[in-house]
């Protein structure tokens, strides 16, 4: 099986440094191709590639967005499969090998790495072994930290966009990540439940080693304010959009209903409020995913919870 | 706990990385009220950070033990004043806390938002932010309401398919 290595790149010449060395040294053994697509970069990270890494395909686009340019590169890429790893993401050098393994099971959608912190430590490393539960009108995703519980290969909710393995046709088919999420967070979240809704798996793979600088990329170009409210709308309009379950989905949202009063009564929360008129916004658009989602159904929402990885701790 | 010396009745979510800022509101406190000696109200969460700040005096709330009695523990100490700590900027929140120092009996309150200026308000101004809180909330959930509300009468349209 061939698999593209795709690097998603804004504004990160110096991250590319680092990222795609390691990159190609991980595809030469079995001749991947390797690819980066550009969202708009001004800082020259496009001709910094072009000129030191010939070999690596420079997709540069304009700005367009995290989703849009992940869907892009993975529709153009010529494999059957694909690997999407952020531009602070450093790979190990044997981390491909498990990573396709995974997904030659059968109805495997896609197989997330192993996060490590780049002193390859696990404190608030996030993307490992993920699983979710609902609470208080959201979904709350665990990310697994205890390194006894990150030894073996097993189903997880999602995988993290940052280090993942995937068929193609199955990406196609789900559509890849939703614009709905426009410009950032949740979107990988989303593509993993839906996999798990359409019957498929995905997986999490403890000898994928990835290093992962946490916050690096987002944190240069959105204030940490502005990054609270979109992960809260987003996570706002991931429940609108997938939970079908009738009677869950009633209790979510009267849970969140109940948020702008929270707000009020407890404070110190994150901006739910400004968060749930934000989603409103976009209540159209989240109405009309929902009922493509609901044609596409094939597990009720606890049973991917359940599937994934069930009741996180 | 000292009798001759005043005792104040610390309210704080005790939030990790709280403790700066509920030290230096009780630093605050004994500058008004020299020798005040700190009880906390505390959950089985929140007792690990008080403990950590020095706090030993801790009345534990939640799991077996009703409001009732708590309330009636607390009283008993006859707390000279309650220590507020709140997280953000303003004295936005912290309703439940409010509302536990009025129960308290205690005749002051000290507001300590970190960063800024202790607040201290006797028992009709707290009274008063209790009631507007409490006001605003109902309008903010009636609002709330109306939106969610909205929301799911657009989102529950369109049951085909084999969803859920």
């Amino acid at each position: 099986m061939k698999a593209t290595l795709i690097i998603v790149n804004h504004n990160g010449r110096d991250l590319l440094e680092k990222s795609v060395p390691a990159a190609l040294e991980a595809a030469e053994a079995g001749g991947h191709p390797v690819m980066v697509v550009d969202d708009g970069s001004t800082d020259g990270s496009v001709e910094y590639l072009r000129g030191k890494f010939p070999g690596v395909r420079a997709l540069a686009l304009p700005k367009g967005g995290f989703g849009v340019a992940c869907n892009t590169a993975a529709a153009e890429a010529e494999t059957e499969a694909a690997v999407l790893l952020n531009n602070d993401v450093v790979v190990r050098r044997d981390f491909l090998g498990p990573l396709l393994e995974g997904l030659g099971r059968p109805d495997v959608f896609a197989v997330g790495c192993k996060f490590l912190n780049p002193d390859g430590s696990l404190t608030h490393a996030l993307g490992n072994r993920t699983s979710g539960r609902w609470h208080r009108g959201l979904l709350y995703v665990h990310h697994e930290t205890e390194p006894h519980r990150l030894e073996e290969t097993c189903p997880q909710l999602y995988a993290n966009g940052g280090g993942m393995a995937f068929w193609r046709d199955k990406w196609m088919a789900l559509g890849g990540f939703d614009r709905l999420y426009h410009p950032l967070y949740w979107e990988d979240v989303d593509v993993g439940y839906r996999a798990w809704g359409r019957g498929w798996e995905v997986l999490y793979e403890p000898a994928s080693v990835v290093f992962h600088e946490q916050g690096t990329t987002m944190g240069r170009f959105h204030r940490p304010a502005h990054i609270e409210l979109m992960s809260a709308k987003n996570a706002v309009l991931f429940t609108w959009k997938n939970l079908l379950d009738p009677e869950l989905f009633g209790q979510v949202m009267a849970a969140q209903a109940r948020w702008a009063a929270d707000d009020v009564l407890i404070g110190g929360l994150p901006p739910r409020r400004r968060a749930l008129w934000a989603a409103f916004r976009q209540l159209g658009e989240a109405a009309a995913r929902r009922a493509e989602e609901r044609k596409e159904r094939v597990r009720s929402d606890a049973e991917i919870l359940e599937l994934a990885g069930g009741g996180a701790r | 706990m000292n009798e001759s010396r005043p005792c104040v009745l610390l309210l704080t979510f005790a939030r990790r990385g709280e403790e700066e800022a509920i030290r230096e509101g009780m630093a605050a406190v004994r500058e008004d009220l020299p020798g005040a000696e700190f009880v906390a109200l505390g959950t089985a969460v929140s007792a690990p950070v008080m403990r950590g700040l020095g706090l030993e005096d801790i009345i534990l709330v939640g799991e077996d033990r009703g409001t009732q009695a708590v309330m009636r523990e607390v009283r008993a100490r006859a707390p000279r004043g309650t220590l507020v700590v709140y997280s953000g900027p303003g004295l936005a929140g912290h309703w439940k806390l409010e509302l536990l120092a009025l129960a308290s009996g205690a005749r002051r309150a000290y507001r300590w938002v970190p960063g800024g200026p202790m607040v201290v308000c006797g028992r009709l101004a707290l009274a008063g932010s209790v009631v507007w809180k409490a006001g605003l909330a109902a309008v903010c959930l009636a609002v709330g309401g109306l939106v969610c509300g909205a929301a799911w009468l657009r989102l529950r349209g369109g049951r085909s398919g084999s969803g859920g």
